[in-house]
């Protein structure tokens, strides 16, 4: 499984994005289901989802926030820390399908003596439509010995 | 009064605001590993407690967004106290959320849960019709230093 390697704030630039290419095997979704809690009969119940006129089981909203948790923890490594994230569960993801989670850089800044990034985040379908969309702030390790000055 | 408040009943009136009675959240080694795993982390931190120990940390580190699962018996869980409406919108939908991590939690943490619910608004759409929407703010606090570890604030849509 491919994961993103832990980043440096002197080395990340708006524009960069960052992508983590997810299956979603009804197996994920049942993992899912017992770790979470959620055990909603649309997200591991073929019979259920067709009788709700779903060509198929969905993927947890949930899921879909915490996998953009995912990258973004990947993206700040141990040294870094996940500030916060937000996500609009915009549009139902059918499962067995590859969903690709983005997180695309739009800040970069100071607080304090924290080294800041914002980030638009989000998953994208096969098709490249978006269903799921959000932002992020992540604090991000220096390069060892650089001194704290800002960009700006 | 604000959009979507125009339609409010008394009781979902009365309901905003309104916060429930702490949940004891357990943040254990197995759930960790199982919700990791679920997410597709792979660092070690989240599954090997010598791993954790060796990168600094007290146990297993508790990956952002993670909380535990509710003690207690599952079968003998009290309702929350706050009103769901179901009756008048009873398919529901998870429009959002949002993560807020203030502290790093562990295995071993033991968290109260206190739940606000924000507001309450009903508004029209095209696809559903009627969409009561409901915002709700979690706060976890750990119990062993009573300090606020992270907010996870949710969107829920009915019909």
């Amino acid at each position: 499984m491919r994961t993103i390697k832990p980043q440096f704030w002197d080395n990340v630039h708006e524009g960069d994005e960052f992508t983590l290419v997810e299956e979603m095997p009804s197996k994920r979704l049942v993992m899912w289901a017992g770790a979470s809690g959620d055990f909603n009969p649309i997200h591991y119940d073929d019979q259920h989802a067709r009788g709700n006129l779903l060509p198929d089981i969905i993927v947890h909203g949930a899921l879909k926030g915490m996998l953009i948790g995912r990258l973004l923890q990947e993206i700040c490594g141990l040294q870094g820390h996940v500030r916060v994230w937000n996500a609009s569960y915009r549009g139902m993801d059918i499962a067995r399908r590859p969903l690709t989670v983005y997180a695309r850089v739009t800040r970069t800044y100071f607080d304090g003596t924290d080294a800041l990034v914002d980030f638009d985040v989000g998953a994208r379908r096969e098709d490249g439509s978006e269903s799921t969309r959000g932002t992020a702030t992540v604090a991000l390790a220096r390069i060892p010995g650089t001194q704290p000055v800002s960009r700006d | 009064m604000s959009e979507g408040h125009e339609d409010l009943t008394p009781a979902m009136r009365s309901a905003i605001g309104s916060m429930t009675e702490p949940s004891v959240m357990e943040v254990t080694r197995t759930g960790i590993r199982a919700w990791a795993l679920a997410v597709g982390y792979t660092h070690p931190v989240h599954f090997d407690e010598r791993a954790a120990v060796a990168a600094g940390f007290p146990d297993l580190l508790s990956p952002p967004g993670y909380f535990g699962a509710p003690a207690g018996d599952p079968r003998r869980r009290e309702a929350s106290g706050q009103p769901d409406f179901r009756e008048e919108f009873p398919r529901t939908l998870h429009g959002g959320s949002e993560v807020e991590m203030r502290e790093r939690v562990f295995a071993g943490d033991v968290l109260h849960a206190v739940t606000t619910l924000k507001d309450i608004r009903i508004v029209a759409s095209r696809s559903y019709g009627r969409l009561l929407i409901r915002v709700s703010e979690t706060e976890y606090r750990r119990l062993a230093d009573d300090r606020v570890v992270a907010y996870n604030r949710n969107t829920g849509l009915a019909y």
